[in-house]
């Protein structure tokens, strides 16, 4: 089986089969990283989107990158541009959820809760991380890659989103505590 | 050394703890405080089932994709042939000087057997002769370049 890498030199070239094996490889991650980007709106555009992007640039892949971070950072920008374009404001999500009623505990909350509206609640750039971090199970070297951040940019954005998860599980009304001494 | 916030963490992604962190969360109130918030961030994220992949999503990339891969092709069919082109033309001096001497060697050479006009008529036979060559050379470049194609790799489209 063919390298991703080696794979790309002959998307570059034109060939049509290394692309349709490459999105065969992929489409399911990619997929799966895009509908968590955007809640499920306009997944299979924006798949779409990112492979033409992936052969308008494949001339300027280089040689001995790794191909999933040069995809994953096309497809993050996809999203960015989608949300750009249709102003997807996620803050007005999260106040939606921090204004429920908090009543019944945390079980209560746990239950009414899923993923799609946890990750909602967070800014783009937080959810970002977690998605690649928790979903895909990135490393945070290559998190911060995909993100052209530091790794300790990626680390407070985890930290962060934590907090803002942990605060709308609890119903917005209890902030989370100040980190503690170091034990 | 491990601080709340990477403990926040593990849990919230419900990965294990190792002895030290679960020995921090033992002594640490706030720690002790978070666990069932964070325990619920756990389960929700781990409820989130996989979106499914729906049906021809590469059949309509390769659709959408067609006229880029030509232009792609065509891209580096042009550089292929510049490549070609300049590794061809570097040695070209050097070939003229060569031919230049060998013709001028082979002149003087001929005329010490042969009448003049005899001698410049063999050299400028073999003067075109080498000419052919070079054009057939030369000419050769662009059409073997275009072919040379992109498949890097035998591979049923």
């Amino acid at each position: 089986m063919e390298a991703d890498e080696t794979l790309m030199v002959a998307v570059a070239a034109g060939d049509g089969a290394a692309l349709a094996e490459l999105c065969r490889r992929w489409e399911q991650p990619l997929f799966r990283l895009l509908a968590r980007q955007t809640g499920g709106r306009d997944v299979d555009d924006l798949h779409q989107e990112t492979w033409l992007r992936v052969v308008r640039a494949a001339g300027r892949f280089t040689r001995g990158r790794p191909f999933r971070p040069w995809l994953f950072q096309i497809a993050i920008n996809c999203c960015r541009d989608w949300a750009r374009r249709r102003r997807v404001d996620p803050l007005e999500q999260t106040a939606e959820l921090q204004t429920e009623p908090a009543a019944g505990g945390t079980a209560r909350i746990d239950a009414a809760l899923d993923a799609e509206r946890l990750l909602a609640a967070l800014p783009p750039a937080q959810r970002e991380a977690v998605v690649l971090r928790y979903y895909h199970d990135l490393p945070e070297d290559e998190v911060a890659e995909i993100l052209d951040c530091p790794r300790g940019t990626v680390k407070s954005r985890l930290h962060q989103a934590i907090a803002r998860l942990v605060s709308v599980v609890r119903g917005g009304g209890k902030a989370v505590p100040a980190r503690g001494a170091r034990v | 050394m491990i601080g709340c916030e990477d403990i926040d963490e593990l849990r919230a992604f419900g990965r294990p703890l190792d002895a030290e962190a679960e020995a921090h969360v033992r002594a640490c109130a706030r720690c002790r405080e978070l666990s069932p918030a964070l325990g619920a961030v756990s389960a929700a994220l781990a409820a989130s089932s996989a979106p499914g992949v729906p049906a021809g999503l590469t059949a309509r990339v390769m659709a959408a994709a067609g006229p880029l891969l030509a232009a792609n092709a065509a891209r580096a069919t042009r550089w292929r042939l510049a490549r070609a082109l300049a590794a061809g033309l570097a040695p070209l001096p050097a070939i003229l000087v060569l031919d230049f001497w060998l013709v001028r060697a082979g002149y003087d050479l001929l005329t010490r057997f042969l009448p003049d006009a005899l001698s410049l008529y063999v050299v400028a036979n073999w003067v075109g002769f080498l000419a052919l060559l070079l054009g057939l050379t030369y000419g050769a470049i662009p059409f073997l370049a275009a072919r040379q194609g992109p498949a890097l790799h035998p591979r049923s489209a």
